[in-house]
């Protein structure tokens, strides 16, 4: 585990697996990277994935609660629509594996091939 | 004059026709890498021989020493126009190519910066959503049902995909979809589809560089395919491919996708010669050496017979 990315995950992760809000010290204590972490740097991340909107936290006596704000499932469509709505973009960041962004040109090369094989 | 003017008509020529040979090379079960270095090759080669028709206008003897051998047929073909003339349009004409160069330059560097955000954006969100199993490259996870896979560019470029790959397909066959991404990232296909739209943009006047955007978007998924069946055998790619395709995604842009899955599964039914490496790179190699050389040697063989059959 390294750098501030992997430690957001990881983070993500432990509120993912909680059935219910947690507390700074409840994550630091569910995480499980390997070596001690402070329970500053704990804070720092859940106050970026808060700022960032990953997570929403909740004043409880004098600590705050942290939840995620979308279930690990809803996050990963959202992620996913994000992703595809990008992917017919001219940019070519993405190549989809089962989709492209040209009619034209495959009818072109449906044209080129022998009537032998285009027959479904 | 005259050489230019030739130089000038095979290049254009060479952007008229040539999209249709490449595709039909493609169509006949050719390795897809030959037809895209070709056509990448064909694009530049159009490019240099019009910078070098503009060159040669500029020249004193406007390069006429390159046929010094038939001199006096030479001059008799040549219906002078004032050298200034020439030097004018050679000088226009070279701008022209500088400045379109220039602009290529700059649609491309941006484009490029374009991509970096895009890609930063897209990693920031996969870095907290989808589970990273490590490699080379890193294949990305995310908890979906739908199966999906890309190839996100970069260096290291990642692979994403979807756990709903494993529960529609066997393990080979997901193997078979990650060939297929790693091809892309391997083969910098990403830099490929961006050259190929940098190009069209810059040059929208011959087909060869208005239709490169597409036909580098299908070539690569061949090659792609081509990479993944090197690996796991022509059925598990088709089934894979099936699997993926069939699975319903909503929305228009699937209309199309299957339609180029439709080609796609077309060309791994067709036989297919086990490639080796070095017939390979020889084949690249020369499909380069072509498009590179066809529309120069064009001029010249056209300019010859020209003068065989005006000066006997």
């Amino acid at each position: 585990m390294h750098g501030l990315g992997e430690l957001e995950a990881a983070v993500m992760d432990v509120l993912w697996r909680a059935p219910e809000p947690m507390k700074v010290r409840d994550v630091l204590e569910g995480l499980d990277t390997g070596k001690q972490l402070a329970y500053t740097t704990v804070l720092t991340v859940l106050d970026n994935l808060h700022r960032k909107g990953w997570v929403q936290r909740e004043l409880v006596g004098k600590a705050y609660q942290y939840e995620a704000t979308t279930s690990r499932a809803e996050a990963a469509a959202n992620a996913l629509r994000e992703l595809l709505n990008s992917s017919g973009d001219p940019d070519g960041v993405l190549l989809h594996f089962a989709r492209s962004a040209s009619e034209h040109e495959t009818e072109l090369l449906r044209k080129a091939l022998p009537r032998r094989s285009r027959k479904k | 004059m005259t050489v230019a003017a030739a130089l000038l008509v095979t290049a254009g020529l060479t952007g008229l026709l040539a999209p249709r040979q490449l595709l039909r090379l493609v169509a006949r079960g050719a390795d897809p890498l030959v037809p895209l270095l070709a056509w990448l090759a064909s694009t530049v080669s159009v490019v240099t021989t019009a910078a070098l028709a503009m060159t040669l206008l500029l020249l004193p003897d406007h390069g006429s020493h390159v046929l010094a051998g038939a001199h006096e047929c030479w001059s008799s073909l040549e219906h002078g126009m004032a050298p200034s003339v020439e030097a004018v349009g050679g000088a226009v004409g070279l701008a022209l190519v500088v400045g379109l160069l220039v602009r290529l330059a700059v649609v491309s560097v941006r484009g490029a910066r374009r991509r970096a955000r895009r890609r930063r954006d897209h990693l920031a969100v996969l870095r907290v959503t989808a589970r990273r199993e490590p490699g080379s490259p890193p294949t990305l996870w995310l908890d979906h049902d739908e199966p999906l896979a890309f190839s996100l560019a970069g260096t290291p470029g990642v692979v994403v995909a979807t756990e709903g790959l494993h529960r529609r397909l066997t393990r080979e066959q997901v193997e078979a979809v990650l060939a297929h991404e790693r091809a892309h990232l391997n083969g910098r296909h990403h830099l490929l589809v961006a050259a190929s739209d940098a190009l069209s943009t810059v040059l929208p006047f011959l087909p060869l560089f208005r239709r490169a955007p597409g036909v580098v978007r299908e070539l690569v998924e061949l090659a792609a395919d081509a990479a993944a069946v090197r690996t796991c055998g022509v059925e598990t790619v088709r089934a894979a491919l099936l699997g993926v395709s069939g699975s319903g995604t909503p929305g228009s842009a699937l209309a199309m996708g299957r339609d180029s899955v439709q080609v796609r599964l077309d060309l791994l039914a067709r036989p297919r010669r086990r490639p080796d490496s070095a017939r390979s790179l020889l084949a690249y190699g020369a499909a380069c050496t072509t498009a590179m050389v066809v529309p120069s040697v064009t001029a010249f063989v056209g300019l010859l017979a020209l003068i065989v059959v005006a000066c006997p």
